[in-house]
């Protein structure tokens, strides 16, 4: 990556979380309308982030929510009654 | 009683915990478990240290409840006792890797080793494509530094701001900045798989 590439990535890194100022704002997507490799690089990033998200729906197995209730109430009425 | 625990504030459960309720506690474990599991495996990538994650986090909030300063959520609160369950684990295993790896050299095709979580998805073309752009984001995630990973899992994953992010893990916003930026740049930079996956 180009030192300017490597500036721009972190702005536009930024910019997806809603971390520049206004004027921040304005100046990365003058560059973004303007560069082919940033838009890109938006579009990427906001691609995995999307991803990220729609692939971290996981619940624990049957027995693992068993054991851990189980647990809880041994450990925590032990604890109370000592 | 469980329905109707269900509807109750965090805030609530506190109290209803603190007066003696086990039915209360169960309601803020199922309102949380979900998220401090996959947490725990995004992690670790394996089924036993997110139990252990779990557990340890789950057993810890409900010692220290007392201690517990309502002006936090709840929820913020579970994860920064679930984060330093993580750095504990990983301190006791040394296992994970200070730099980023290749996803070509890394062995997340640990056949054995890797809990894959199952799909159930009624429609069998895209739980194929869903698994497959899983499993590779998985194991990207897997492949970054584990304080990377920690910021890139808080944050991309469980949706928390910077400044949250920041909080739970006791380091400064700036901190939090630099590590996802460079988390991000990993995943783009192995992103091929991913667009691969996603377009088919």
């Amino acid at each position: 990556m180009t030192d300017e590439f490597e500036k721009n990535f972190e702005k536009i890194s930024d910019y997806l979380d809603g971390e520049l100022d206004p004027e921040g704002c304005r100046e990365i997507e003058r560059h973004i309308s303007e560069c082919p490799k940033c838009r890109d690089c938006l579009e990427s990033l906001q691609k995995i982030k999307a991803l990220c998200r729609e692939a971290s729906q996981e619940k624990p197995p049957p027995e693992v929510h068993k054991r851990l209730l189980n647990t809880l109430r041994e450990c925590l009425n032990h604890e109370h009654k000592a | 009683m469980t329905d109707t625990l269900s509807e109750k504030t965090d805030a609530q459960l506190i109290e209803a915990f603190k007066a003696g309720s086990m039915a209360a506690m169960e309601a803020i474990v199922n309102r949380y478990e979900d998220r401090i599991f996959t947490f725990g495996l995004k992690m670790c990538g394996q089924l036993q240290d997110a139990e252990d994650i779990m557990q340890e986090t789950f057993l810890n909030a409900f010692r220290y409840l007392d201690g517990f300063r309502q002006e936090t959520k709840l929820r913020n609160w579970l994860f920064k006792i679930a984060s330093s369950a993580c750095i504990k684990k990983r301190r006791k295993k040394k296992c994970e890797p200070d730099h980023e790896l290749s996803l070509d050299a890394f062995p997340g095709n640990g056949k054995n080793t890797t809990y894959q979580i199952p799909d159930w998805s009624n429609d069998p073309s895209s739980a194929v494509m869903r698994g497959e752009m899983k499993q590779i984001m998985d194991t990207a995630i897997q492949a970054l530094p584990h304080k990377n990973k920690l910021v890139f899992n808080l944050r991309d994953i469980e949706g928390f701001s910077t400044k949250e992010t920041a909080d739970i893990l006791g380091i400064s916003v700036e901190s939090v900045k630099t590590r996802l930026h460079r988390a991000r740049r990993f995943l783009r930079k192995n992103r091929q798989g991913l667009q691969g996956a996603g377009t088919r």
